[in-house]
C-alpha cells in the first residue's frame, strides 16, 4: 500500500472526521481432487472519510488516493453529513474524544513464498491425503490469506497503522457410505502470512489423520435423538456460542435496536462459573487470532468483560453507542474494506476456562452428546440461537459412543448459560471465523468445553 | 485512457507477456446509500469502486488477479504476475474462455439515482412504521442505488458492455414492549423506480405488523409430523438449498444429491422453477455470465423434472455435461391453484414458516433449523406465533411432498415466489 501522510489533510476537516487509507490483499488457491480449480489473488485499496455533524454521519470513499481525490472524499463525506443533519437535526451532542496512537505490523520477516511454492505445499498435502486415506471419494484443499493494512487519522488526533494478516488452510474430506456422501471439513491456520503460519506440510499430517478418522466414524454414525439433552459443547461450539448467541446481543448497536440483553445489565444471566470476554489483542499472555490495538474510530482497544461470574457487566461500543448509553468506549468499531464505515464488531470473543477435566465431564453424563464441531451459527435479538453441528459423539454411561450424523442445536442463550454445570480447564481458539453484519469481518472465537443442556434437532 | 482503452491495454499486455488466452473484466460502481440505525436516519454514504480482473491461460494452466489501481505501471506489473501465476499452476483442459459472440451493449435504466426521492421515500416509510407500529423498532435500513458500468472482453473476441442501475431497500426490525422482545425479522425489495412507497411493496407491511404480535409467543408442545407452509420470504432459503446441488463443485466432486437426476423427477409435478436474469419480470438482472456468455432465461425444474444443472464453463468441460445458459438467481416459481386462505384452511396441523434459521443441508439432503417469526396452525386456523420450535426433514423427500402452491406470489424484485405447503416434515417443540 502507498502510505501517505494523512495529517496534512487535517486542514480540510470542518467537523469530527475520520480519514482511513486501507488495502485488503487476498490469496486463494483451491485444489479439488488434485486439480487447481482456483488460482487467484486480489488487492483492493482506497481512501474513505467519515464525518459526524450534530448526530448525523456522512461517508465517502474512492479507490483513487491522489491528494485531489482525498480532498474530494473529505468534502463529499462532509456534504453528506450536512445533507442529513440539516434534515434530521438529531442534536446528539459531541462524541467521546479518543486519540490513540499505535503502529502494529504482523507482516512476515521471512522471504516471501512464490505462488508456485504455495501450490507445491498443496501438492504435498494432497499427495499425502491420497496415499494415506484411500477410502475418500473426494478431497478439497484451499489456502486462503487476507492481509488488512490500515492507516487512520482522525480530527481528535488519533493516528494508527496496522497490518493484520490471517492465513488458513481449509480441508474438506468426503467419503461415500451406502451410496450416500458424508463430508467433514477442518480449518487450520492463524494470525500471520503464509510463511509464518504454514512452515512444513508434515506438521499437519497428524491433524489430517484425526480428521479422516472422525469422518469414517461419522459415516458409520447414527442420527441423534431429538429433544433436550445433557451435552458437552467442545471449544469450537463454545466459541460460536460466545460470539453468536451472547456476543451479538451485547453489541451496543444491537442493544440500542432492542436486543433482550439491554434489560439484563447488572443481572445474573449465566451460571456463576461463566465469564465471557471480548479480548482486544492479547489473552492469557498470548496474541489473539485477530488482534486489534486501535479501532477504526481511533479508540484504544480494551478487553470487554461482558459476563463476569455469571453477571452481565458490559456491552461493546463504538463512539456513538457509548454516547447513547453513557458508557465508556471499548474500541469495537471496525470496518472491513476502505469503502466500509466502522460498525460495532467483536474481536476475539471467548468463554474463560474453568476447573474441570474433559474426561470427568464426559464421565458425568449417562445419556447425552459430546458436540465437537459446528458448521455455522445464527442468533436472534431474543438470544435464541441455532448452530449446525457436523461432528459429535454419543455419550453413554459416561463414555463416548458412536459418532452422530449432522444435526442442529438450538436454545435461548441466556437460559442455556444457567444450565452450565462444568467448564474444562483448557481452551482453544478457532482461527477462520468471518462474521457477517452488513459487512464481513475476521473474528476470533474461543472457549473451553462446557457441560450444559441444549435442544437437538432431528427426525 | 478511457475504460475500454484500459481494458484493451490490459489484454494486449497479458498477450505480450505470454498469455495464450485472456479474460479481462473492468467494473466501475457508484453507490449512494442512506442508512437507518435504531430508528434514526443516521448515515449518508457515497462510494466509488473499481475492479479490474485479469485472467491468463497458458498451456491449460490458469491464473487470475483483480486490482483497483488502473495506471499503466500497475497493469504492466500485474499482467506479469498473472502470467507467472498461470505458469506456476497445474494444467487442466477444463480451463478455457468463452467463444466469440456478437459484440453487444446492454443498458438498463435508471442510470442515476433520484437522491431527493430516496430521502423522501425513506422518511415516509419511517413515519409510517412509527405511526402504525409504535412497538416495532426499525433496527436497520440499508437503502441504496448502485450504478454499474462493466466491460468484458476476452482473446476470442468477446466484447460486452453493460450499463445499469438499481435501487435496493433492506429493512430489519424487532418489537419491544417492556422486557418483552420479539425475534428480529427482515425483508428486502429491489426496484428500478421509486414510484411506490415501500410500505406498499411486496409483503413489507404485513411482516411489520406481525412483529409486535410475536412479542407473545408460545412453544409447540412435543414433536409431530405435520405440514409446513413456507412463505415467499422464507422460500429463498429452500431454493438456495435445492440449487446449491446443481453448481460446479457438487457435480465435479460427485456430492450432489441430484447428480444422476437430470431429466428425472426431483419435485412434485406442480413445481416449476425458472431463472430469469434477463426478463423484465424480475427487477434485478445480469446480462453476461462470469465466463463471458450472454445470459438467457431458463427453466431449471419443469413439472418437477430437473431440466438443467447450473454448470459454468469449467464445470461443463470437467464433467462433460452441458453448460448452463445462466448462473441461476432471479428465481421465479410458478403460482398454483389454491389461495393462501384455502391452503391454511386445509391444514390440519402444522406451521407457517416465515424465517428459517438453520445451516445448509447435509450432503444427503437432511436439514434442521429453528422456525422464526412463524405461526402454529391447527384445524385450518392460525393459532399463535411460536418460539423455540425446530423443523427438520430431508430436502429430497420434501420436494416430492409438495401438497399445495398458492395463486398469490410476492415479487421482491430479486425473486417471485408463492406460498408452498410441504407435508411430512418433523416439527418439534422444547
Amino acid at each position: 500500500m502507498i502510505i501517505k501522510d494523512l495529517k496534512k489533510f487535517a486542514k480540510y476537516f470542518t467537523e469530527y472526521t475520520e480519514l482511513r487509507m486501507q488495502e485488503n490483499r487476498n490469496i486463494r488457491l483451491t485444489m479439488v481432487n488434485g486439480d487447481m480449480m482456483g488460482n487467484s489473488r486480489s488487492s483492493n485499496s482506497g481512501i474513505s472519510a467519515r464525518v459526524y455533524k450534530d448526530g448525523s454521519w456522512g461517508f465517502a470513499s474512492n479507490a483513487d488516493i491522489s491528494d485531489e481525490a482525498i480532498i474530494n472524499v473529505i468534502s463529499s463525506a462532509t456534504e453528506n453529513a450536512k445533507f442529513l443533519s440539516s434534515r434530521e437535526n438529531l442534536q446528539k451532542g459531541e462524541l467521546p474524544k479518543t486519540n490513540a496512537m499505535d503502529s502494529k505490523d504482523f507482516s512476515t520477516k521471512k522471504p516471501r513464498k512464490s505462488q508456485k511454492e504455495m501450490i507445491d505445499f498443496l501438492n504435498v498435502i494432497d499427495a499425502h491425503i491420497v496415499k494415506e486415506f484411500p477410502k475418500l471419494s473426494s478431497r478439497t484443499i484451499v489456502i486462503g490469506n487476507l492481509d488488512m493494512e490500515k492507516k487512520l487519522f482522525t480530527s481528535d488526533g488519533a493516528e494508527s497503522y496496522s497490518m493484520i494478516p490471517r492465513t488458513t488452510l481449509y480441508v474438506v474430506m468426503t467419503v461415500i457410505k451406502d451410496d450416500q456422501p458424508f463430508e467433514l471439513y477442518e480449518v487450520y491456520g492463524w494470525l500471520g502470512q503464509f510463511e509464518d503460519t504454514f512452515d512444513k506440510p508434515e506438521v499437519l499430517f497428524p491433524k489430517l489423520k484425526k480428521q479422516y478418522e472422525h469422518l469414517i466414524n461419522k459415516s458409520e454414525g447414527v442420527y441423534p435423538v431429538s429433544g433436550m439433552h445433557d451435552c458437552i459443547l467442545d471449544a469450537d461450539l463454545a466459541g460460536i456460542l460466545a460470539h453468536e448467541a451472547i456476543g451479538h446481543t451485547t453489541e451496543g448497536d444491537i442493544v440500542k435496536g432492542g436486543s433482550v440483553a439491554g434489560d439484563y445489565l447488572g443481572e445474573k444471566v449465566a451460571s456463576e462459573m461463566v465469564t465471557l470476554v471480548d479480548f482486544a489483542h492479547t489473552a492469557f499472555g498470548k496474541q489473539c487470532p485477530v488482534p486489534v490495538y486501535v479501532d477504526d474510530e481511533g479508540t484504544k482497544a480494551e478487553d470487554a468483560v461482558i459476563i463476569e461470574d455469571g453477571i452481565l457487566k458490559k456491552f461493546m461500543h463504538n463512539k456513538e453507542t457509548a454516547l447513547h448509553f453513557g458508557h465508556e468506549v471499548t474500541g469495537n468499531a471496525r470496518a472491513y474494506g476502505f469503502y466500509d464505515e466502522p460498525l460495532v464488531r467483536m474481536r476475539n470473543t471467548a468463554i474463560m476456562p474453568g476447573k474441570s477435566k474433559l474426561e470427568d465431564m464426559i464421565a458425568s453424563i449417562d445419556n447425552g452428546y459430546y458436540l465437537m464441531k459446528s458448521s455455522n451459527g445464527q442468533a436472534d435479538s431474543t438470544s435464541e440461537f441455532m448452530f449446525g453441528v457436523v461432528l459429535g459423539y454419543e455419550i453413554k454411561n459416561g463414555k463416548l459412543g458412536k459418532a452422530i450424523k449432522d444435526t442442529t442445536i438450538s436454545g435461548v442463550a441466556f437460559d442455556m448459560l444457567k444450565t452450565i454445570t462444568m467448564i474444562s480447564d483448557d481452551m482453544a481458539w478457532s482461527c477462520g471465523g468471518m462474521c457477517g453484519k452488513k459487512q464481513m469481518i475476521p473474528v476470533g472465537m474461543g472457549g473451553p468445553a462446557i457441560k450444559c443442556k441444549v435442544n437437538i434437532g432431528g427426525k | 485512457m478511457n475504460n475500454k482503452e484500459i481494458l484493451i491495454y490490459a489484454q494486449n499486455t497479458l498477450l505480450k507477456v505470454g498469455a495464450q488466452k485472456t479474460k479481462c473484466i473492468l467494473t466501475k460502481k457508484e453507490k449512494n446509500e442512506l442508512n437507518v440505525a435504531s430508528g434514526e436516519i443516521s448515515l449518508f454514504r457515497t462510494t466509488f469502486d473499481t475492479n479490474l480482473s485479469l485472467t491468463a491461460i497458458i498451456d491449460n494452466k490458469q491464473g487470475s488477479i483483480s486490482l483497483n489501481k488502473l495506471d499503466k505501471e500497475n497493469i504492466d506489473d500485474t499482467a506479469k504476475q498473472v502470467v507467472e501465476m498461470a505458469v506456476s499452476s497445474k494444467p487442466d483442459e477444463a480451463n478455457d474462455i468463452a467463444e466469440k459472440q456478437p459484440t453487444k451493449e446492454f443498458y438498463k435504466e435508471p442510470f442515476n439515482p433520484d437522491l431527493d426521492k430516496m430521502y423522501e421515500r425513506l422518511v415516509e416509510f419511517m413515519d409510517f412504521a412509527k405511526k402504525k407500529h409504535p412497538k416495532t423498532i426499525i433496527e436497520e435500513i440499508n437503502f441504496d442505488f448502485t450504478s454499474t458500468n462493466r466491460y468484458f472482453i476476452n482473446s476470442n473476441g468477446v466484447d460486452f458492455t453493460i450499463t445499469e442501475g438499481i435501487y435496493c431497500f433492506v429493512v430489519m426490525f424487532t418489537s419491544k414492549d417492556g422486557k418483552k422482545t420479539s425475534s428480529f425479522n427482515y425483508v428486502a425489495h429491489v426496484t428500478k423506480d421509486l414510484d411506490t412507497p415501500f410500505s406498499e411493496c411486496g409483503n413489507i407491511v404485513k411482516l411489520l405488523g406481525e412483529s409486535s404480535e410475536q412479542l407473545n409467543t408460545q412453544q409447540v408442545s412435543g414433536k409431530f409430523v405435520g405440514d409446513v407452509i413456507v412463505t415467499p420470504e422464507c422460500m429463498d432459503d429452500f431454493v438456495g438449498f435445492i440449487t446449491r446441488y446443481l453448481y460446479d463443485y457438487p457435480i465435479i466432486t460427485k456430492t450432489s444429491v441430484f447428480l444422476e437426476k437430470l431429466g428425472k423427477q426431483i419435485a412434485s409435478k406442480s413445481f416449476n422453477l425458472h431463472s430469469k436474469p434477463v426478463s423484465d419480470d424480475i427487477a434485478e438482472s445480469y446480462f453476461v455470465t462470469s465466463d463471458g456468455y450472454e445470459t438467457q432465461d431458463s427453466t431449471v425444474i419443469e413439472n418437477g423434472v430437473l431440466k438443467t444443472f447450473l454448470l459454468g464453463l469449467y464445470g461443463a468441460k470437467k464433467t462433460g455435461k452441458e453448460r448452463a445458459v445462466n448462473q441461476g438467481g432471479c428465481w421465479e416459481i410458478d403460482s398454483g391453484d389454491k389461495t393462501l386462505d384455502e391452503i391454511i384452511k386445509s391444514t390440519k396441523k402444522g406451521i407457517i414458516l416465515k424465517r428459517f434459521s438453520g445451516g445448509n443441508p447435509s450432503d444427503n439432503g437432511d436439514f434442521s433449523g429453528v422456525a422464526k417469526n412463524s405461526y402454529y396452525v391447527e384445524d385450518g386456523k392460525i393459532k399463535f406465533p411460536i418460539s423455540e420450535t425446530m423443523v427438520s426433514g430431508n430436502l429430497v423427500e420434501m420436494m416430492m411432498n409438495i401438497k399445495q402452491i398458492s395463486k398469490e406470489r410476492i415479487n421482491s424484485g430479486y425473486h417471485n415466489y408463492p406460498w408452498i405447503k410441504f407435508e411430512g416434515l418433523t416439527i418439534s417443540g422444547k
